[in-house]
C-alpha cells in the first residue's frame, strides 16, 4: 500500500513549474522597469485601451493642430503688419487732403499724396506670404487686386473714364470740366465713382480675391477665420478715394468743385480708417482666439499623456524592486533544488 | 508443525521477497515517468506462508477525473489565447502600427494638415496616400482574418486526424485489458499506457469515462456524445478551402452529433477542437464584421454630395465594388474590408487628381463644390470630411460594438474589445494552467513514485531475505543436527 503523501516527480515538477513562472515575470518586469510602461497594455487594461488607442490619436491630432495654428498666427500678424502699413498711408492721405481743404497746400501735392497712397495699398494688398496672397480670401492663388492704371490704361481706368464720358458728355481733361459743380462732383462721387466699386464692376475690374475669408480648424472642433480679404468696404473706400483725388484732380476742375471733391474724399478716407480699425480689432480678436486655442491644446496634450501614463505607466521603483525581488526567489529557488535533489535516501545507504 | 513446513513458508518469503524488490524496482525506474501508476505486491496468507496475491495499481478516479477536466479546458484556453495573440499582432492591437485605428488617425491628421494649407498640392498627395494607407490596413486585416481562418480550419482538420488516430490505439489498448483481466494477467502496464492516451484524448475534447465489466471503458464527451464504445466513433470533419467574410466553415461530428465552439475569452472551450471552432466561427468573423463596419464607414464619411442637392450622394474618396452608390446605413455588408479601394479618380497613381478631395467632382461635374474657378485655399469640404468623422454614424449591431459613435470612436473600440477578449483570455490561461497544474501534481501524489519510500521498502525487503535466509540455515542446522544425532 502506499503511504507517501507526495511523489518524487511532483516535488520536481512543482518547483519547475514555480522556476518558470518566476522567470516569466522577470522578463515582463524587467522590460517594465526599462520602458516605464506595462508590458502588455491589451491585458492589463482590457476594453480600457479603447481609450488610451484614441487618446494616442487625439495627442497627434492635436500636435497637428499646434502645428497648423502656427500657420495661422503667423497669418494673422502679417495680416495685421499689412492693416497697420495701410492705416499708416491712409493717415498720411487724410493729412494732405485736410491739408488742403484749408488751403494751405498745392493740389498737385494732394493728387501726389493720393498716387502713392493708391500704390501702396494695392502694393499691401497684394503682398504674398508663403506663396499664398494674403488678402486673397480662399482664393490664395490669384493676385487680388489689378493696380489702377493710366498708361496702358487698365480695365478699372477705362472704366472709369467711361462712367466720367457717360455723366457730363466730355472727357476729364477737357477744359468743359470747368464749368461742373461742386454738386455735380459730389454726386458724381457718391453714384458713378461708388458703383465702380461695388458687385460686378468690383470684381471684373478690381478684385481677384473671394469673398470667403480663410477659416481654419483651430481645436478640434472649432474653427476661425484666419485671414482678411481685400473685399472688405475699408479698403474699398481708401481706394476709392485714392483713384477719385489722384484722377480728378488732374482735370480742369473749378475751385469749388475741388473744394467739394477733396472735403468728399477726405470723409471717405475717414470712414476707411475707421474700417481699418474695425478690421484690425477682428484681426486682433482672431489671433487672440488662435494662440488661447493653441495653449489649450497644448495643456489638453499634457492632460492625456498623463491620462495615458496613469493608464498604461508602471512605477519604474516599483518594477525594479520587483525584479530584484524576483531574482532573490529564483537564487534561492535554485539553491532549494540543488539541495533537495541532494535530499535522498539514497545517499545514506551505502 | 514441521521443521519442513518452516522451510517451505522461508522459501515461499524468499519468492514473495524478490517480487516485491522486482517491483520496487520497476517503481524507482519509472519515478520521473507522470503517466506511471505505482505498483505494489499484496500479501496474503496462505496455510504454509503467504504469497504475493496481486499486483496493486495505485489509482485515484477522483483525481484522474479532474485532471482530465482541467486538461482539457487548459488546452482550449491556451488555443484561444494564442489565437487572440496572432490576430493581435496581425490586425487590431493597441501597439499595433497598422490596426485601423491608427491609420484613422493619421488619415485625421493628414486631412487636419491638407485643410490648413488647401493650396498645397503636396498635402494633397499625402492626404489621399494617407489614405491609402487606411484602405491598406483595412484590405490586409480582411486577409489577415481569412488566412487565419483557413489555418485554424486546417488545424482543426489536423485535430481531428490525430484524435481518430488516438482513438484507434485506444481500442487497443483497452481490447488488450479486457483479455488481459480476463485471464487474470497483471494489466497494470495496458492501464497506464491508456491513462495516458485518455489524457491526450482530452487535449483534443472533453472526455468523460463510463467503467464496465472487465476494466473496459466507455468515452463520452462531456457533452454525452459516444467518443468510444467498444470500438471507436468516427470524428468526420470536412475542410474548406477558401474563407471569405460571410462564409462559415464545417463542423466537426463526433459519432453524428456536432461538436459545439467554445464562446468568451475565458473561454467556455475544452479542449483544442472547441476552441479551434470558436476562433473560426465567433472571433476572426466578428473582427471581419468589425473591419467590414470601418469600411463602410469611411465609405459613408468621405461620400460626395450634390452641392444643389438633386443628385444622390455618391462614393468619394473611399469606393468599393458596389459604388458609385453608397452601402445602406447601419447595414454590414460582408467583406467591405476587403473589397474598399480608393476613388481612382483622386488617386495620383490611377491617373486621377487628389486635388478633387478639396474641391469634389470625383463623380462629375454635379459634385463640384469649389468653383469652377478652383479657389485654392477652399477648405471647406475638406473641414466637413473631418467633422463628420467626429459625428455619431449608425452601425450594424452585428459586428458587436457600439451602435451608434463617431468613425473613430468605433475603430477604437474594436481594439477594446479584442483586448478585453485578452484580457479574459490571460486571466483563463493563469487560472486553467494553475488548475491543471494542481491536478496533475495531486495525481502524481496519490499515484506516483516516492523514490525514498521505495528505497526504505528496499530496506525492509533485504531484512526480510535476510530473516529467511537465517530461517533456512537454521532449519538446515537443525535437520542436519538431527540427522547427526540419528546417524
Amino acid at each position: 500500500m502506499k503511504t507517501s503523501l507526495i511523489s518524487t516527480h511532483s516535488v520536481a515538477q512543482v518547483m519547475r513549474y514555480q522556476l518558470m513562472r518566476m522567470q516569466a515575470e522577470l522578463a515582463e518586469k524587467r522590460q517594465e522597469a526599462v520602458t516605464g510602461r506595462v508590458t502588455d497594455p491589451g491585458v492589463k487594461l482590457g476594453a480600457g485601451v479603447s481609450r488610451t488607442v484614441s487618446m494616442d490619436r487625439d495627442i497627434e491630432r492635436l500636435s497637428g493642430l499646434v502645428d497648423s495654428n502656427s500657420l495661422a498666427a503667423n497669418r494673422l500678424a502679417a495680416t495685421q503688419a499689412a492693416l497697420n502699413q495701410i492705416t499708416d498711408n491712409a493717415q498720411d492721405l487724410l493729412s494732405a487732403l485736410t491739408a488742403a481743404a484749408s488751403g494751405s497746400v498745392d493740389t498737385d501735392v494732394v493728387r501726389h499724396e493720393a498716387v502713392r497712397t493708391l500704390e501702396a495699398v494695392t502694393g499691401i494688398l497684394n503682398t504674398s506670404f508663403n506663396g499664398e496672397y494674403l488678402f486673397a480670401g480662399i482664393n490664395t492663388d490669384a493676385k487680388p487686386i489689378k493696380p489702377f492704371t493710366d498708361n496702358p490704361p487698365s480695365d478699372s481706368k477705362a472704366a472709369f473714364d467711361a462712367a466720367f464720358q457717360a455723366r457730363f458728355g466730355f472727357a476729364q481733361s477737357d477744359p468743359a470740366a470747368a464749368s461742373i459743380t461742386a454738386a455735380e462732383i459730389t454726386s458724381f462721387l457718391d453714384n458713378e465713382i461708388a458703383a465702380q466699386f461695388q458687385g460686378a464692376n468690383w470684381t471684373d475690374n478690381w478684385s481677384d480675391a473671394a469673398d470667403q475669408p480663410i477659416v481654419s480648424r483651430i481645436t478640434l472642433n472649432e474653427t476661425a477665420e484666419t485671414s482678411v480679404t481685400a473685399n472688405e468696404e475699408g479698403f474699398k473706400k481708401l481706394l476709392m478715394a485714392a483713384v477719385a483725388i489722384s484722377d480728378l484732380l488732374k482735370a480742369p476742375l473749378s475751385e469749388s468743385a475741388r473744394d467739394a471733391l477733396i472735403q468728399r474724399a477726405a470723409e471717405i478716407v475717414g470712414e476707411g480708417i475707421a474700417d481699418m480699425a474695425g478690421l484690425q480689432g477682428r484681426t486682433g480678436i482672431a489671433e487672440n482666439r488662435v494662440s488661447d486655442a493653441t495653449d489649450r491644446i497644448s495643456s489638453q496634450i499634457d492632460l492625456f499623456k498623463s491620462f495615458i501614463n496613469d493608464l498604461e505607466g508602471v512605477d519604474p521603483f516599483e518594477a525594479a524592486t520587483r525584479v530584484n525581488e524576483l531574482m532573490t526567489q529564483i537564487e534561492i529557488s535554485y539553491t532549494l533544488t540543488s539541495r533537495i535533489q541532494q535530499l535522498s535516501l539514497v545517499r545514506y545507504l551505502t | 508443525m514441521s521443521l519442513t513446513s518452516a522451510l517451505s513458508i522461508a522459501q515461499s518469503a524468499l519468492f514473495n521477497t524478490s517480487r516485491q524488490t522486482s517491483i520496487v524496482s520497476r517503481n524507482l525506474s519509472e519515478a520521473s515517468n507522470p503517466d506511471y501508476a505505482r505498483r505494489s505486491a499484496v500479501l496474503a496468507s496462505m496455510a504454509p506462508g503467504a504469497r504475493v496475491a496481486e499486483i496493486r495499481r495505485a489509482t485515484n478516479e477522483v483525481l484522474f477525473r479532474q485532471n482530465l477536466q482541467a486538461i482539457s479546458s487548459w488546452q482550449g484556453q491556451k488555443m484561444v489565447s494564442a489565437g487572440l495573440d496572432s490576430l493581435q499582432l496581425d490586425v487590431n492591437g493597441v501597439d499595433n502600427a497598422n490596426s485601423a485605428a491608427v491609420m484613422l488617425g493619421k488619415l485625421q491628421e493628414a486631412l487636419q494638415l491638407y485643410a490648413a494649407s488647401p493650396s498645397n498640392s503636396t498635402l494633397a498627395e499625402s492626404a489621399v496616400e494617407a489614405a491609402r494607407q487606411m484602405v491598406r490596413s483595412l484590405n490586409q486585416g480582411s486577409a489577415a482574418i481569412q488566412s487565419f481562418r483557413r489555418d485554424t480550419d486546417q488545424q482543426i482538420a489536423a485535430s481531428v486526424d490525430k484524435l481518430n488516430g488516438l482513438l484507434a490505439d485506444f481500442k487497443e489498448v483497452n481490447n488488450e485489458i479486457i483479455s488481459g483481466t480476463r485471464a487474470g494477467r497483471d494489466v497494470s502496464d495496458a492501464l497506464d499506457r491508456r491513462d495516458a492516451l485518455l489524457k491526450k484524448i482530452a487535449e483534443y475534447v472533453p472526455v468523460s469515462t463510463i467503467k464496465r465489466a472487465d476494466n473496459d471503458v466507455m468515452l463520452t464527451t462531456t457533452a454525452g456524445a459516444v467518443l468510444f464504445e467498444t470500438v471507436p466513433r468516427p470524428v468526420t470533419f470536412e475542410p474548406t478551402a477558401v474563407f471569405s467574410a460571410g462564409k462559415g466553415g464545417n463542423s466537426v461530428y463526433i459519432d453524428g452529433v456536432a461538436l459545439k465552439g467554445g464562446s468568451g475569452g475565458n473561454t467556455t472551450a475544452s479542449g483544442s477542437i472547441a476552441a479551434q471552432l470558436q476562433l473560426r466561427d465567433e472571433v476572426a468573423p466578428a473582427m471581419q464584421r468589425q473591419i467590414d463596419e470601418i469600411a463602410r464607414g469611411l465609405i459613408a464619411v468621405f461620400a460626395e454630395t450634390d452641392p444643389s442637392g438633386t443628385q444622390p450622394d455618391a462614393a468619394g474618396l473611399f469606393t468599393w465594388s458596389g459604388g458609385p452608390a453608397i452601402p445602406a446605413d447601419g447595414t454590414l455588408v460582408d467583406g467591405l474590408g476587403a473589397e474598399i479601394s480608393i476613388n481612382p479618380a483622386m488617386d495620383s497613381s490611377q491617373g486621377g487628381d487628389p486635388m478633387r478631395l478639396r474641391d469634389g467632382g470625383a463623380n462629375g461635374a454635379a459634385y463640384v463644390h469649389n468653383g469652377p474657378p478652383a479657389a485654392a485655399s477652399y477648405s471647406e469640404l475638406l473641414r466637413t470630411y473631418g467633422e463628420k468623422l467626429d459625428e455619431p454614424m449608425n452601425f450594424d449591431p452585428a459586428a458587436g460594438l457600439e451602435v451608434s459613435a463617431s468613425l473613430g470612436t468605433y475603430t477604437s473600440a474594436a481594439v477594446g474589445w479584442l483586448e478585453n477578449l485578452r484580457q479574459d483570455a490571460a486571466y483563463g490561461n493563469e487560472a486553467k494552467g494553475a488548475l491543471s497544474t494542481r491536478t496533475a501534481t495531486a495525481l502524481s501524489n496519490a499515484t506516483g513514485v516516492n523514490v525514498d519510500e521505495e528505497m526504505s521498502l528496499l530496506l525492509d525487503l533485504e531484512h526480510s531475505y535476510e530473516a529467511s535466509a537465517r530461517m533456512i540455515r537454521v532449519v538446515d542446522e537443525m535437520l542436519a543436527a538431527l540427522l547427526a544425532a540419528t546417524g
